[in-house]
């Protein structure tokens, strides 16, 4: 055994019995007596002023019980960043793209409330629209926010170093353009929620929200509730990826059709409105130009960036600084240079997806890395290793490094992957690719400006000391963070797994930011820690007045108290607690105190033992505009080696296998963080090779439907080899930091180079289809032979 | 999604089916696997008054051989037919063909008769039994037809079929000769997929070492429906196999096929591969043909 | 109008009136509050709504409550036995096999479905079997090892 008795196992997770049976309830599961359902109107239309509502024949409907619009819903503007706020419940004057909310009905049914919504009528004059960035910021384009001309969302200017400088001094110097597109973050199950307002004024949300917190303010300032009379619970929910991350206008229309009937009201996106909710991975158009000297030494990086960010800005603002300011590691990269845009336009709005604003800058620029090395003639590799950045290393942007096992991933993936026998001696139609990641472990300040906790953790001990349930508003979507608390309480107060409980998801229990930014292990970990330390002192304190020893010389390990001096005479809190249980069967024996006694005497002697725990990060980051983007108590790094085999005629990748290394500090649950991996690597794998959101020529999406929108089923996944690095972060709770997010970045473009490696021909866009594969094959074909 | 409102009717017997759809017409729909018919009626696409279904007509369940004949009944499913040992040992590419259909779930539901009745352009099963020549029976309260489903398709969700008729039976004539045949599917994914194109090749030789007698082609989802290859065949007949032979018939079959640009795929690329997948079909039916 | 069907549902006799219109899938959890059968789709494309219709596994979104009558159905909920979970339940859990959950009752019953049938299926067999089961969290990885370690 090692140092730890319950952390960096494979304990088996709490939630998976519940799950593995049919017995957990996500919110589409849950019924409330009395419910009522409700459907939405949405824009037929990408752009489009309202002329007239008319509501009165949906109204007159039997079984409609509210018909509400902007009229009712008032024109509160909201969305994630505080200072972009630009939605609304409902359009009042204008549409901005096909979905925009219009109008919404409670019945009860959800047949009747379809039928309402059809019966309403509303009048439209069509508007001039824009469907790509170009289009978007031409001279005269229509605004489809008066206050943003070209249509620019936001933009950011930064310059660390002197670019033109450095490239003066480079050897190689080489600039490309690459794009993704639209993804879809594919979770399983789509948006749902119920609104139950009370007769006492108090309104519960359940929602399948990444954000209980968030969602909590949203709601109190768009219906005008005080904060304490709003309660969100998320039940299970069924993958979130980041477009779970904000406040949906469903919940919002839920709430005030509960607030208007007095009933519970249920809505759920179907897969459709999944899509037209969108928030996902926007499309970026990454121009890089990278400088290097001969001996391999990266000197400088231009980055201009374009985002086509669809009708609001949901998490925008924070996307086009990520875009930036996350490629400053793991090498270190002495000069650079960033300018970003995030451009309007009349689509489905998008947002933060796993690796949030960094994947596409990533993939872009570890392909660009590949070029350099080869036109160097070095091995990609090594090219990787010559500028790797170590643990206490700053970025020229200010990030600080704490821990980075880099090195190691890369010195991983290469032993794993055989990367040496197998680079550059593999036949046509195989090949094999490298590259690298870097990623924070949580944002280092929350999305509204303020000096909140980030994550706060109430430990309750039950009255008779047995268990201790762990209270947190942290959300569990899938992850595994529930199992990864329970495990940091269970190691701390020093008792088995099996004698903690997690309450999650719940916003009654304390402040926590929600499952983004891949925050929760680092942030909430600490925060539950400390509540766990802070229970065990209390329970210490109270045996040390009764057994008067000292509490510095007791300890609590598998449930048992351990004393450094031997074990004292304890037979009078053992009779005590005997006592108490005259015929019961499960007396505590043996020849040492158990934890149960020593809580429950506690219990006796102070009322009930309850510990909490906060955690919020220190200041972190530089002092230039945007600097707080990009902060983070820590970061991550991974390296991947991706081999794929490529059908010369029709152009068709197989990914083969794949060998992944990322440092997450340390493993508190070693399945849960090889499955992130694993999961990481699947949706990498998706979006380099299937996924795109597809439009028609009016903004209408045409692939809605995972049919048509392709994301990885079992037969498309390959066998990754996962190697976890634990490079002990000092910032993180028993060392412990990222792993769900991170492990995305160096997948996308890991397979761009093999695939080069295979085909000899570079692909500047996504997704490597078998038709894009093909023509560019075909392309070199016809330029070989003129 | 709910599915719109409608009556539903059950019969027991294809007597009782015809005579409700043919007293029902236009307003009828068919049910026999639901995966095609019920997610076009959840997206509100078609909003029959009288869904029909087969499920319960124990006539149209089976496969079996008889007189030099496989019969597939309307029922049978894409699962059952791929598993079929009788399909397996005599149209090796109609087993294929149904193995890739959707997915093993969507196998279980999804029937002969509805993957023809559907006309889907990029549907699994007709270019192999297009090739075989298979026989569709359309059966109607006042008698029956046989259609060649050659002459089956007329466009993109389209029949020959009157509202009255019924699916009941696909018959295939086992060829005397020695035969091979091969399908292809080319898609994005491995499984839950739509063809960006499907090519069936059936070879017939003069004998087992012999020249090709004949070949048909038949290419997916690069027309409105399903078609045949004339050119390529033309190429093929009466010649001894080679890859160079092959490679023409590829060749022949691209400028036979007519694809457009979808947002599936570029027509270039459809016709390109018609000729990749058609060599690579006649290479493994050879293959078949000469191993019978 | 309302159509009285009989059903076995794990292994329990289920009569109950449904209108034409009403899926399988719909009247397991609403009517039945069997909502261990998921809906992410609703069109066949996802397999959260997987159950073993007659022995086989099928999209219960894409079957008529009515087309059930007379059908044994086995839902997630029919998999514990009185002897304690299934084996093949033991194993996802065990395996970490689950994440978000949503996928894992169809992919238990795609399991069963193919184990009962092959009980040492390799790796490209048990990739077929969930194949209309999608999954966006695991990988599929550790499905596939629970998958192939139940019978080893």
């Amino acid at each position: 055994m090692g140092k730890y008795d319950v952390i960096n196992t494979r304990a088996r997770r709490l939630d998976a019995p519940d799950k593995a049976t049919g017995r957990a309830k996500y919110v589409d599961d849950i019924c409330l007596p009395g419910m009522l359902f409700g459907a939405m109107l949405q824009s037929p239309l990408p752009h489009a002023e309202i002329l007239n509502i008319d509501t009165s024949a949906a109204k007159k409907l039997p079984g409609v019980k509210s018909v509400v619009t902007a009229e009712d819903a008032g024109m509160v503007k909201y969305g994630v960043s505080p200072a972009r706020y630009d939605e609304t419940v409902f359009c009042k004057d204008k549409v901005h793209y096909i979905g925009d909310e219009v109008a919404a009905v409670a019945a009860i049914d959800l047949d009747t409330a379809l039928e309402a919504v059809s019966l309403i009528k509303v009048d439209y004059e069509e508007l001039p629209a824009v469907f790509t960035v170009d289009e978007a910021v031409a001279e005269g384009a229509p605004l489809i926010h008066e206050d943003f001309p070209r249509n620019i969302c936001g933009e950011v200017h930064n310059e660390f170093g002197d670019v033109e400088k450095a490239f003066k001094e480079c050897d190689l110097i080489r600039t490309d353009t690459f794009k993704n597109k639209r993804q879809d973050a594919g979770f399983l199950e789509p948006n749902g929620c119920i609104a139950d307002f009370d007769p006492l004024g108090r309104l519960t949300l359940y929602s399948s929200t990444q954000v209980p917190h968030y969602v909590q303010r949203i709601v109190a300032m768009v219906l005008g509730l005080p904060i304490g009379k709003v309660r969100v619970i998320k039940p299970c929910i069924g993958g979130g990826f980041g477009p779970k991350a904000g406040t949906t206008p469903m919940e919002l229309i839920a709430c005030l059709l509960s607030m208007k009937t007095g009933k519970p009201v249920k809505m759920n996106y179907t897969r459709e409105q999944v899509f037209l909710f969108g928030r996902a991975r926007h499309q970026f158009v990454h121009t890089m130009t990278t400088g290097v000297k001969k001996d391999g030494t990266l000197m400088a990086l231009k980055n201009k960036c374009y985002l086509e960010g669809g009708a609001y800005t949901s998490f925008g603002i924070a996307t086009v600084y990520y875009a930036g300011s996350l490629l400053t590691g793991p090498y270190k990269l002495r000069n650079m240079k960033y300018d970003g845009y995030r451009i309007y336009t009349n689509k489905p709005t998008c947002g933060a997806q796993r690796g949030h604003g960094s994947v596409i800058s990533r993939a872009a620029w570890e392909q660009q890395l590949d070029c350099v090395a080869e036109d160097l003639g070095m091995d990609p590799l090594e090219f990787r290793l010559k500028n790797v950045m170590e643990t206490g290393d700053t970025t020229i942007n200010d990030l600080y490094t704490s821990s980075l096992g880099m090195k190691e991933c890369l010195e991983a993936v290469k032993t794993g992957s055989t990367w040496k026998e197998k680079r550059g001696k593999l036949p046509k139609g195989k090949g094999i690719g490298l590259a690298g990641g870097f990623f924070v472990s949580g944002a280092g300040y929350p999305i509204y400006r303020s000096d909140t906790p980030h994550s706060t953790v109430t430990i309750k001990l039950s009255d008779d000391g047995g268990n201790a349930r762990v209270y947190t508003a942290s959300a569990e979507i899938g992850q595994g963070s529930d199992t990864t608390f329970a495990m940091i309480a269970a190691e701390t107060l020093g008792i088995p797994l099996s004698d903690v409980a997690v309450s999650s998801g719940d916003t009654d229990f304390g402040v926590d930011l929600g499952a983004y930014s891949s925050r929760q292990t680092l942030m909430t970990g600490h925060a539950t820690k400390r509540a766990a330390e802070n229970v065990k002192a209390q329970v210490l304190a109270v045996l040390s007045e009764q057994l008067d020893i000292p509490a510095e010389e007791m300890d609590i390990k598998k449930g048992l108290i351990e004393f450094r001096n031997g074990n004292p005479d304890f037979e009078g809190l053992r009779t005590r607690y005997l006592k108490e249980h005259r015929g019961w069967t499960d007396h505590p024996g043996g020849d040492d105190l158990t934890f149960r006694e020593a809580a429950r005497v506690a219990f006796l002697e102070k009322g009930p033992i309850v510990g909490s725990g906060a955690y919020k990060p220190g200041d972190l980051g530089g002092k230039y505009k945007g600097a707080a983007v990009g902060t983070s108590p820590a970061y991550s790094c991974s390296a991947a080696v991706v081999e794929v085999g490529v059908d010369m005629e029709t152009g068709k990748v197989t990914v083969d296998n794949m060998t992944d290394a990322h440092d997450c500090g340390f493993a508190i649950n070693r399945t849960s963080v090889e499955a992130q991996l694993q999961g990481s690597l699947s949706m990498g794998l998706g979006e380099t090779l299937f996924e795109e959101v597809k439009f028609d020529n009016k903004g209408g999406i045409l692939n809605a439907d995972f049919g048509e929108y392709k994301i990885p089923t079992a037969l498309d996944m390959a066998p990754v080899d996962t190697i976890i690095v634990e490079s002990d972060e000092p910032n993180g709770p028993y060392g412990a930091k990222e792993v769900g997010e991170g492990a995305i970045l160096p997948t996308i473009p890991a397979i761009l180079n093999a695939v080069y490696d295979a085909i000899g021909v570079r692909i500047w866009e996504l997704p490597l289809t078998p038709e894009r594969v093909y023509m560019a094959i075909k392309k070199k074909k016809e330029e070989q032979k003129d | 999604m709910l599915l719109p409102k409608f009556e539903y009717h059950e019969p027991k017997t294809v007597q009782e089916a015809c005579r409700i759809v043919g007293e029902l017409g236009e307003k009828a729909k068919v049910l026999s696997g639901g995966t095609d018919l019920l997610v076009n009626m959840k997206k509100k696409l078609i909003q029959p008054e009288h869904v029909v279904s087969l499920s319960k007509i124990e006539d149209l369940k089976g496969i079996f051989r008889e007189n030099g004949q496989v019969k597939i009944g309307a029922c049978a499913t894409a699962g059952e037919i791929a598993g079929s040992e009788v399909i397996k040992d005599t149209l090796a590419d109609v087993a294929e063909a149904a193995s890739v259909l959707g997915s093993p779930l969507i196998r279980n539901l999804a029937t002969i008769a509805g993957n023809m009745t559907s006309a889907r352009p990029a549907a699994d099963l007709p270019p192999s039994l297009m090739a075989y020549g298979a026989k569709a029976k359309l059966v109607k309260a006042s008698g029956e037809r046989s259609v060649d489903l050659n002459d089956f398709f007329t466009g993109v969700g389209k029949t020959v079929m009157t509202p009255d008729e019924i699916l009941t039976e696909i018959a295939v004539e086992i060829p005397q000769e020695p035969y091979g045949d091969h399908y292809i599917k080319l898609g994005v994914r491995q499984a839950l997929e739509i063809s960006l194109v499907n090519v069936a090749a059936l070879i017939l030789l003069d004998g087992p070492e012999g020249p090709i007698k004949e070949a048909r082609i038949v290419l997916g989802s690069v027309a409105p429906t399903p078609i045949r290859a004339l050119s390529a065949e033309t190429v093929l007949a009466g010649q001894v196999p080679s890859d160079v032979l092959f490679e023409r018939a590829g060749e022949a079959a691209a400028n036979d096929s007519k694809p457009i640009d979808d947002f599936r795929g570029s027509a270039e690329y459809r016709r390109d591969m018609v000729g990749v997948l058609t060599k690579r079909a006649l290479k493994t039916a050879l293959d078949r043909a000469t191993s019978r | 109008m309302k159509k009285l069907i009989q059903m076995t549902i794990n292994d329990t006799d289920c009569e109950i009136a449904v209108r034409p219109n009403q899926t399988l899938a719909d009247v397991l959890r609403q009517e039945l509050g069997l909502t261990g059968t998921k809906k992410g789709c609703e069109v066949g494309e996802c397999g959260t709504c997987t159950v073993i219709l007659n022995g086989k596994p099928v999209n219960s979104c894409l079957v008529l409550a009515v087309q059930a009558d007379g059908c044994s159905i086995l839902t997630i909920e029919g998999m514990q036995t009185d002897e304690g979970l299934h084996p093949i339940q033991e194993a996802f859990i065990d395996k970490g096999a689950i994440q978000c959950g949503f996928c894992t009752s169809g992919m238990i019953l795609s399991a069963k479905s193919l184990l009962d049938q092959n009980p040492h299926p390799d790796d490209k067999e048990v990739r077929t079997a969930i194949s209309g089961n999608l999954c966006r969290c695991t990988g599929y990885q550790k499905i596939v090892e629970a998958i192939k370690g139940v019978n080893e």
